[in-house]
């Protein structure tokens, strides 16, 4: 019992859970308090001393059903199957093997001189056939298993590690030897029978075992895999149901964002003396000063202004971007978000109002706000931006630029953002082209570059919370 | 003490707490490895709850510590009664010039007041808070640190102490161990993710939103007058509720407030009138109740077939949202 717990913590490791030594000798701990018998129970105890973040309970369980019952009922029912056919030709299970038993004890013969694992297959020990495929498989390296195509291969192994083949020689010789000894054919027939099920039923388990682990194996890999191309993947190519998925993992960067942000807030937390609260504080000490208090320093949350491009050939990066900012909203003292395609107008509001996806679809659609279906011109948007909101900008505010500046030939009107540049703290462009392409064809990057403290590209997520955590950090 | 886990939930059942075995494995496992229990999961699942059933099952005092931002120390486990020790120091002024006037140097007269500092430094210029409270106490108590994820983590750091070896220092006595072990659950609305070191020291417990049937129960004991329609047509539409994608889950606690509130109006079932006058009762934003309205038929509708037809299959409720919201990418 003691190995298997250990084996599934290594599972659990594998696949991410971190489980440190201290927890699991926990749950040795708690396994002694408890009866096993109950496999809520067990399962329960198990997961309040190794798994301790909720999202991760999932996993656990999921991994839990891989590893602790999946393969003994699978045990169960092949052999189950083994020992019913026996049933269909009219002989019981129990009274054959009693029969041969007593039978042997009578010859010279003696039941303990066959093999471990014959013995286990005739008297159906399913938990010593446990054992067996469990150390030859660990004999045959199945933990190895990557993908689907070995299956075969570790299943064969495991299969001549057990010895499967001579066992099957043994039960024949066994049979022939009570052949001999004067049983009756029907019986014969019904324990010959009887020995192809067992094989079948033998060979059905080792798969079904190499599956599972196959299964326990790639649980993590899948995951993480999926996470990481995700991460990496250009927001040009995802399908619909990648963005949605996208949101997960668009959520857990934002969350690390946070983490890491009030951490940093609280490092800063004391400032100098707070000469009139300590005095304050101390009145009723007659005013000795037996408590000092200090000034809480402040770090300036930094202002945004963002402006997203959100004609068609960029919505998905305006799409992640937007999402990025919503979730960190607490994060900045004032985000002010603009959407423009020639048009710009204003979606702070619905930032503020609605929740993050009905935002989000609004302020892409911008049919309240702007009209999106013309053809992008950024140099009416600027120009826009100068004359209305230009006061939204002080020497505190990061500008947030988020386009591909192709500018369909239209003016490009680079002296609205200069005047821009020159009021804020920073310009910020973000570009989901590639900066060999800036500037070619109706492309006006070049002529907006000067005027940017940073203009980088940004084509999949990893790049996109690179920048914004080096916006706030 | 509880005997197996079937005793908890048959405690925690006379205290009309209804649990699963869940949560019933991770009480008893606290109580025999006498270990702390981190008990997370959403607002209003009943978390505090528990740990004020189980104190009252187990017959210890419930000691709180609310926590917040910017607890320190002074707050959660000892300060020193300035005030106190200001007053006295007034009044036995006599004695201490008595205490002096043999003294020939400065340095003889400073030397007899440090003789006299441990007068100052004992228990009976200290107010325990509820951490040191939990310690000293002679009688077995319960301690609930509750809502840690709103304190700063440096005062997690020092929690560590207390929930490992149930010990604290205080500089001016020395360390002071516990002499009853107190059951400690700390609550978390995972406002922030806790430190590693906490969570290996303590067994995790995540309480979810309740099941169909265990709300039922819940609603059943708890609202006692409840119709039996009425607590059926509540719990159906708060499991369907909670299926939505909304800014804040309706929970339990929500459940029986909408219950109470629909008991004090004579309701006997659920109509469409009903459930809008009544939905701020249970969803708490205005973006909530304007999402969950637009669903209002779906949500009653299915109802009524729920009644005369099997049951719709889970999950179903989500297929409509999401396919307005592939409407909207186009």
């Amino acid at each position: 019992m003691q190995k298997k717990i250990l084996e599934f913590t290594n599972i659990l490791r594998k696949s991410g859970i971190r489980v440190s030594p201290a927890e699991s000798i926990d749950a040795f701990a708690a396994l002694d308090d408890l009866s096993v018998e109950d496999r809520e129970i067990f399962q329960d105890a198990l997961r309040a001393t190794m798994v301790k973040r909720g999202e991760e309970v999932p996993t656990f369980d999921e991994l839990f059903d891989l590893f602790w019952s999946g393969f003994y009922d699978n045990l169960r029912d092949s052999f189950a199957q083994a020992t019913g056919e026996l049933g269909e030709m009219g002989v019981d299970f129990e009274t054959l093997v009693q029969q041969i038993v007593e039978m042997l004890n009578g010859m010279e013969g003696d039941f303990g001189d066959l093999s471990e694992l014959a013995r286990a297959l005739l008297t159906s020990d399913l938990s010593q056939l446990e054992n067996l495929i469990r150390q030859a498989a660990e004999g045959a390296g199945a933990d190895r298993i990557e993908n689907f195509l070995q299956v075969g291969f570790f299943s064969r192994r495991t299969l001549e590690g057990m010895g499967l083949e001579d066992a099957r020689e043994e039960l024949g010789g066994l049979a022939d030897a009570l052949e001999q000894a004067g049983m009756s054919p029907e019986q014969i027939a019904a324990l010959r029978k009887l020995i192809e099920g067992l094989m079948e039923a033998a060979r059905r388990s080792v798969r079904a075992f190499t599956e599972r682990e196959l299964q326990q194996q790639n649980h993590d890999y899948m995951e993480k895999f999926r996470r990481e191309t995700l991460l990496e993947k250009s927001f040009y190519h995802l399908s619909e149901e990648e963005i949605r998925k996208m949101r997960e993992v668009v959520e857990r960067l934002a969350q690390r964002i946070k983490n890491i942000l009030s951490i940093k807030k609280r490092r800063l937390k004391r400032g100098k003396l707070d000469l009139r609260q300590t005095l304050r504080r101390n009145m009723s000490r007659g005013g000795i000063p037996f408590e000092l208090i200090f000034k809480r320093r402040k770090k300036d949350r930094p202002k945004l202004v963002i402006l997203t491009d959100v004609s068609s050939s960029v919505a998905n990066v305006s799409r992640f971007m937007l999402q990025f900012v919503y979730s960190l909203q607490e994060a900045f003292t004032k985000i002010r978000a603009f959407v423009f395609v020639s048009e710009l107008g204003e979606v702070t509001p619905i930032f503020q109002e609605k929740d993050i996806s009905e935002a989000i679809e609004d302020a892409l659609e911008g049919g309240t706000v702007i009209n999106v279906y013309t053809r992008s011109n950024f140099g009416h948007a600027f120009h826009h931006f100068w004359q209305n909101y230009l006061s939204a900008i002080d020497n505190k505010t990061t500008v947030l630029i988020l386009g591909d500046a192709r500018n369909n030939y239209n003016d490009p009107r680079a002296w609205c953002l200069r005047e821009i540049h020159h009021k804020a703290k920073n310009v910020v462009w973000l570009n989901p082209e590639n900066p060999s392409a800036w500037g070619f064809g109706d492309s006006v990057m070049d002529k907006y570059l000067p005027y940017t403290d940073v203009a980088e590209e940004c084509r999949n997520l990893r790049q996109l919370s690179k920048l914004v955590d080096s916006l706030l950090l | 003490m509880f005997e197996n886990v079937a005793h908890v939930l048959e405690e925690l059942g006379k205290q009309d707490y209804i649990c699963d075995k869940k949560i019933g494995t991770v009480v008893f496992l606290a109580q025999q490895l006498e270990k702390p229990v981190l008990v997370e999961g959403p607002a209003g699942v009943g978390k505090t709850e528990l740990a004020k059933v189980v104190a009252a099952a187990t017959g210890r005092r419930l000691i709180r510590l609310q926590c917040y931002e910017g607890l320190d120390e002074a707050k959660a486990l000892y300060e020193w009664e300035y005030s106190k020790q200001l007053l006295y120091t007034q009044i036995l002024k006599e004695r201490f010039s008595q205490a002096m006037s043999g003294a020939k140097t400065l340095r003889e007269a400073a030397e007899r007041v440090a003789q006299e500092d441990s007068v100052f430094f004992s228990d009976h210029f200290i107010v325990p808070r509820p951490l040191l409270e939990a310690i000293t106490s002679p009688d077995p108590v319960l301690l609930l640190i509750d809502e840690v994820d709103k304190a700063d983590p440096e005062f997690e750091a020092f929690l560590l102490e207390v929930l490992s070896d149930f010990q604290v220092t205080v500089p001016e006595l020395g360390t002071i161990e516990a002499t009853q072990r107190p059951l400690v659950f700390l609550t978390s609305n995972n406002a922030r993710e806790m430190s590693d070191a906490l969570k290996r020291r303590c067994l995790h417990l995540f309480i979810d939103y309740p099941t169909e049937a265990d709300e039922r129960r819940i609603l059943e004991l708890k609202v006692p007058g409840a119709a039996e329609g009425l607590v059926s047509d509540v719990v159906g539409m708060m499991q369907r509720l909670r299926d939505l994608d909304l800014k804040k889950l309706p929970s339990i606690s929500e459940t029986l407030d909408w219950a109470r509130a629909l008991l004090a109006l004579n309701a006997r079932e659920l109509d469409e009138d009903l459930v809008n006058q009544t939905f701020n009762v249970i969803l708490k934003y205005e973006g909530d109740v304007r999402k969950a309205q637009g669903e209002l038929d779906k949500l009653l509708q299915k109802q009524a077939i729920r009644e005369g037809a099997p049951v719709p299959a889970p999950g179903a409720p989500q297929k409509p949202a999401s396919a307005s919201k592939k409407g909207a990418l186009h």
